[in-house]
């Protein structure tokens, strides 16, 4: 489309053009940014819990109770509309065990908790590959297409964007305590910080927003681990400027990799996990190089 | 001004007891060093007079409350510990990492003053890390990094200093300097300080009152001028200890 077209498009809502910017590309678009700007904001968080520069959204078994729920539906037929929330479901209960089970009544234990959710996702890895074995060929690759992060079905329900801004706001909020926590956990708690429910609360925002983004466009890889990064990179570790510069280019960047996503192979449509990886990749390990030239 | 007081704490690890029945005050102007052989449990009491596990019994106040029952933030205004081990895993400045110290003083959404950078950045010079303040903190030598907990520790300006071994991996000089820090933070300022140490010299340099754990829960405390000679460090550290008079008082070399 030309500009004078797109313009017109965007005006008149009843046209056809108009009607498939409003009604498909644009809450697309805006449902890949709130979907990368959680991953990437969860990924900060991730990272400060677990103390890891490597832990990713997924690492705890988040999105594997998510896709089990999901295929589990898929396998019964369960209508496409209700995916999204048995998605959540599956989510949540994966929260659910990994938190009773690493919880205890003792001191906080971050390898406790890294164990217990890294066991917990290689157990729901297991479950999702018997699904998958056992599918009917026909439905496999709408499966697999889930399981790599597709945004072609992708709804923006409003208490999303609801758990993205109240989210977003907690964790501008915690942002100084992350700064600290960083530092590891005595170091925490000698500066102020009482950190066993500021890190129960670090754990549950980050997998209230894995949970959101995965139940709207399954487990899309590499944002939540290569954004944040990169944003180190570019804006420091300071959690007040770094988490709203993580947010906001985490949205964007699934934009821009959804776009390429349906457009490369057009009409053929590519699962946007795919290209958040070609994508990231590159670019990470590029910045990383400049980073060690100037000696950081 | 904030003293930290022991009554009659018995702190343990593991099953094996480090003191029992200790009864100690640090008060504003003191600087207490920590002695024992290695492993004897220096950390985990400096751990538990700081709040951070509790003991088997006893109490430790802080101001005359008990420690378990004060928020953290309000023992942090109070009370900074310098850890024994400084690891830094994510980058961050050094300037960044000194400013840490303010942490426990500022509100929820309140950011570091105009006064808390001077702060800051006055702590660095003061450890010699003047130039470092845009460097990144996971590049540091070991040196470094120690001196750099010390400067936010600074920062944090708590009424009580709990030191876990400051000089471990300093040369000569920084020692000196790092020394000479905490004895000026208690006798102009009036601060309070207990530091853990495995150079007696230093401890005589410095200390006006030693305290000893020997193992299985006996402990000896009082002014370093009754405690820090040649029979107390010799059942000590269980090898011989010879004295050396020097022109700025009484040192300790290990005998043969």
């Amino acid at each position: 489309m030309e500009w004078s077209e797109w313009l017109s498009a965007i005006q008149n809502s009843a046209s056809r053009q108009g009607e498939l910017v409003w009604r498909l590309r644009l809450p697309r678009a805006i449902a890949a940014w709130a979907v990368g700007a959680m991953l990437a904001m969860s990924g900060c968080l991730m990272q400060v819990l677990l103390r890891n520069p490597l832990a990713d959204p997924y690492v705890l078994g988040v999105s594997g109770g998510a896709a089990f729920a999901t295929l589990l539906g898929m396998v019964f037929g369960i209508a496409v509309a209700f995916l999204p929330w048995l998605a959540l479901l599956g989510a949540l209960v994966s929260v659910l065990i990994v938190f009773g089970l690493a919880r205890g009544t003792g001191p906080w234990s971050g390898t406790r908790l890294l164990l217990t959710g890294v066991v917990t996702a290689s157990g729901w890895a297991a479950m999702i590959s018997l699904i998958l074995s056992l599918s009917p060929d026909s439905s496999l690759r709408g499966m697999l297409f889930w399981l790599m992060g597709d945004l072609s079905y992708a709804t923006l329900p409003l208490w999303s964007l609801v758990v993205l801004a109240g989210c977003f706001v907690l964790t501008l909020g915690l942002a100084r305590s992350l700064n600290v926590l960083a530092m590891g956990e005595t170091t925490a708690r000698l500066l102020g910080e009482p950190t066993r429910h500021l890190l129960w609360l670090v754990y549950l925002l980050a997998s209230v927003l894995t949970a959101t983004a995965v139940s709207i466009a399954g487990s899309i890889g590499f944002v939540g681990l290569i954004v944040p990064h990169l944003m180190r990179l570019l804006v420091g570790s300071d959690h007040r400027i770094l988490i709203p510069a993580a947010t906001l280019f985490g949205g964007f960047f699934l934009v821009v990799s959804d776009t390429l996503a349906r457009t490369v192979l057009s009409p053929q449509q590519l699962p946007v996990g795919v290209i958040t990886a070609l994508l990231g990749v590159p670019l990470f390990l590029l910045l990383l190089n400049r980073a060690k030239l100037k000696g950081v | 001004m904030s003293s930290l007081i022991c009554q009659s704490l018995d702190v343990s690890i593991a099953g094996k007891t480090i003191c029992s029945k200790l009864n100690l005050e640090l008060v504003p102007g003191q600087f207490w060093g920590l002695l024992g052989s290695n492993g004897i449990g220096k950390t985990t009491l400096l751990k538990c007079m700081a709040g951070l596990t509790a003991p088997d019994a006893g109490t430790v106040l802080l101001e005359n409350q008990p420690i378990d029952k004060l928020p953290r933030r309000v023992i942090a205004r109070l009370l900074g510990m310098l850890q024994q081990h400084t690891v830094y895993v994510f980058d961050a400045s050094v300037l960044e990492t000194a400013l840490t110290g303010r942490h426990p003083h500022l509100g929820y959404w309140e950011r570091e003053s105009a006064d808390d950078q001077q702060k800051a950045l006055a702590a660095i010079r003061a450890v010699d890390l003047e130039g470092f303040e845009a460097r990144s903190v996971t590049g540091l030598s070991g040196g470094e990094a120690r001196r750099l907990a010390f400067a936010a520790l600074m920062v944090q300006e708590p009424a009580i200093f709990l030191l876990d071994e400051p000089t471990n991996h300093l040369d000569m000089k920084h020692q000196i300097r790092i020394m000479n820090r905490v004895e000026k933070q208690v006798n102009e300022h009036q601060r309070a300080a207990l530091t853990a140490l495995h150079d007696v010299n230093l401890a005589a340099r410095y200390c006006s009152h030693i305290l000893m754990l020997f193992g299985d829960g006996e402990w000896r405390a009082g002014p370093a001028t009754e405690l820090l000679n040649q029979r107390m460090l010799e059942k000590l550290y269980q090898c011989p200890v010879e004295s050396v008079r020097t022109s700025t008082g009484t040192r300790f070399l290990p005998g043969g």
